[in-house]
């Protein structure tokens, strides 16, 4: 009975530490798998998108597996600070605050934050900025602290509202629990060709660089991986890769 | 319209593969829940005044907190600071696992002071020791009468799991985000993953009411005339 019981609890105990027993030498890629073009999830269930389709390249190059882990964004550079993933490849903007915690490759795309409204909606930059809206912007994203620390600056007075990503905030502009959305130029370009928003322009927030971050303790991989960027960027797929995800300005 | 349905009809196979993680999710923090679930119950009813002490305020912490904070608590917080790397799928079975045994450890604590007194005072005139009472004679009509409870805490635990999205799990919550994300089909998605958990529960509630039937002791019921 005894002996029963101690198996029962051995199986249990597997059961519950299952999902630790996979941990072998790979690149885990720390994702939002709700950015695309970027990074997402297509409609076969894989990890898919620009920076998924370049790291791909970039650990082959390298000669390591790579996998793709989607990680809530909130929480995506504490994962990586933690060693639950390798890199963050994922339309990631490089900026002071983060750098002074993890590391940069060298910058491979140029951003720009766009407002999107609701098609035919008449809003202007100013009226949304200054007219007591509410803006809708994904949590822990640059363009988030950015429109926080400016409105204070500026006395802009919209009402900032979070989500957990940037395809949400297009629905709540499209139901019209939200006037606009702040986000990235290229997922903003994605939600246009996929539902009724428009592209109204850019809100005075600087051009950024997006870039792929590793911990500040692992040189190596970094010089690997910039070597592979470099090439990457150089070599006929790069534009490849821009076409396919139509990510020409 | 059809788009919405198309949508469905084509990420079902993707969602449908969460319902996998899903359910190892919450088997295995059902079977965790119950190990603590009985070990703290004996302890409640039997122990002195010590364990009797930290058991309650274990159960008292773990129904007090939501189990959303626990999990960022435990899988940032807590398994950081102790530096285990523990995965997503690990770290929501514990806390699921901890979080049910708090309530499994109430539902066989009252059951165990349902039955009576003189049942294991007779056990202990018997000649048994008092963990012999409590193995032969207590929990096998505990664990009986406690199904029908134990498959609420079932359904309960089943639609926790879905927290386990907010530290990156891939089950079907997670998973039905990412398709709507890249399709904007939410309406439509999230009326497929509600129909998906509500057909995990209603199975798990049936197959637990056969477990019941299926252990039913003959001529021993506390059912009365049902």
């Amino acid at each position: 009975m005894l002996k029963k019981k101690l198996f029962l609890l051995c199986s249990i105990l597997t059961l519950v530490f299952a999902g630790q027993a996979l941990g072998a030498e790979k690149l885990v890629n720390g994702i939002d798998a709700n950015f695309p073009p970027f990074a997402f999830i297509d409609k076969t269930g894989q990890p898919s998108g620009f920076d998924v389709e370049a790291m791909n390249w970039i650990a082959k190059e390298i000669g390591v597996e790579v996998s793709h882990q989607p990680i809530e964004w909130d929480g995506i550079i504490t994962s990586l600070l933690t060693k639950k993933i390798d890199i963050i490849a994922s339309g990631m903007s490089i900026t002071e605050e983060r750098a002074q915690k993890v590391d940069f490759s060298v910058p491979y795309w140029v951003i720009t934050q766009v407002m999107v409204t609701k098609k035919g909606s008449p809003l202007t930059i100013d009226e949304i900025l200054t007219g007591k809206k509410t803006v809708g912007v994904q949590q822990g994203t640059s363009e988030a602290k950015w429109l926080k620390e400016e409105a204070a600056k500026k006395g802009w007075n919209f009402d900032l509202r979070y989500y957990s990503s940037s395809p949400l905030a297009v629905e709540d502009v499209l139901n019209g629990r939200i006037d606009a959305a702040a986000m990235d130029d290229a997922p903003a370009k994605d939600a246009v060709s996929k539902k009724d928003v428009q592209i109204v322009g850019t809100f005075g927030m600087h051009e950024e660089q997006f870039g792929y971050a590793v911990r500040k303790d692992d040189k190596e991989l970094l010089e690997k991986v910039n070597a592979a960027l470099t090439k990457l960027m150089a070599s006929p797929e790069w534009n490849e890769l821009i076409n396919k995800y139509d990510l020409n300005k | 319209m059809s788009n919405a349905l198309s949508v469905v009809v084509d990420s079902l196979p993707y969602l449908l593969q969460g319902s996998f993680l899903t359910i190892g999710i919450v088997v295995s923090a059902m079977l965790l829940g119950l190990a603590i679930g009985i070990f703290m119950a004996v302890g409640l009813v039997y122990g002195n005044r010590f364990i009797k002490y930290l058991l309650t305020a274990y159960v008292w912490i773990f129904r007090g907190v939501p189990v959303v904070v626990l999990l960022f608590l435990f899988y940032y917080g807590l398994f950081n600071y102790l530096g285990w790397n523990f995965s997503a799928f690990t770290a929501v079975t514990i806390v699921l696992g901890m979080t049910t045994g708090a309530y499994q450890a109430n539902i066989f604590k009252g059951a165990i002071l349902s039955l009576p007194r003189g049942q294991f005072k007779a056990a202990i005139g018997l000649g048994m020791s008092e963990l012999q009472a409590i193995k032969s004679i207590i929990l096998p009509q505990i664990l009986r009468m406690s199904i029908p409870a134990w498959s609420n805490e079932y359904s309960i635990i089943l639609k926790d799991s879905a927290l386990a999205f907010v530290i990156g799990a891939p089950e079907i919550m997670a998973r039905t985000q990412f398709v709507a994300s890249r399709t904007y089909q939410h309406l439509s998605l999230y009326i497929t993953a509600g129909i998906i958990y509500f057909l995990l529960t209603w199975a798990g509630v049936i197959a637990l009411r056969k477990l019941e039937k299926y252990l039913r002791i003959p001529g021993y019921s506390h059912h009365g005339n049902q």
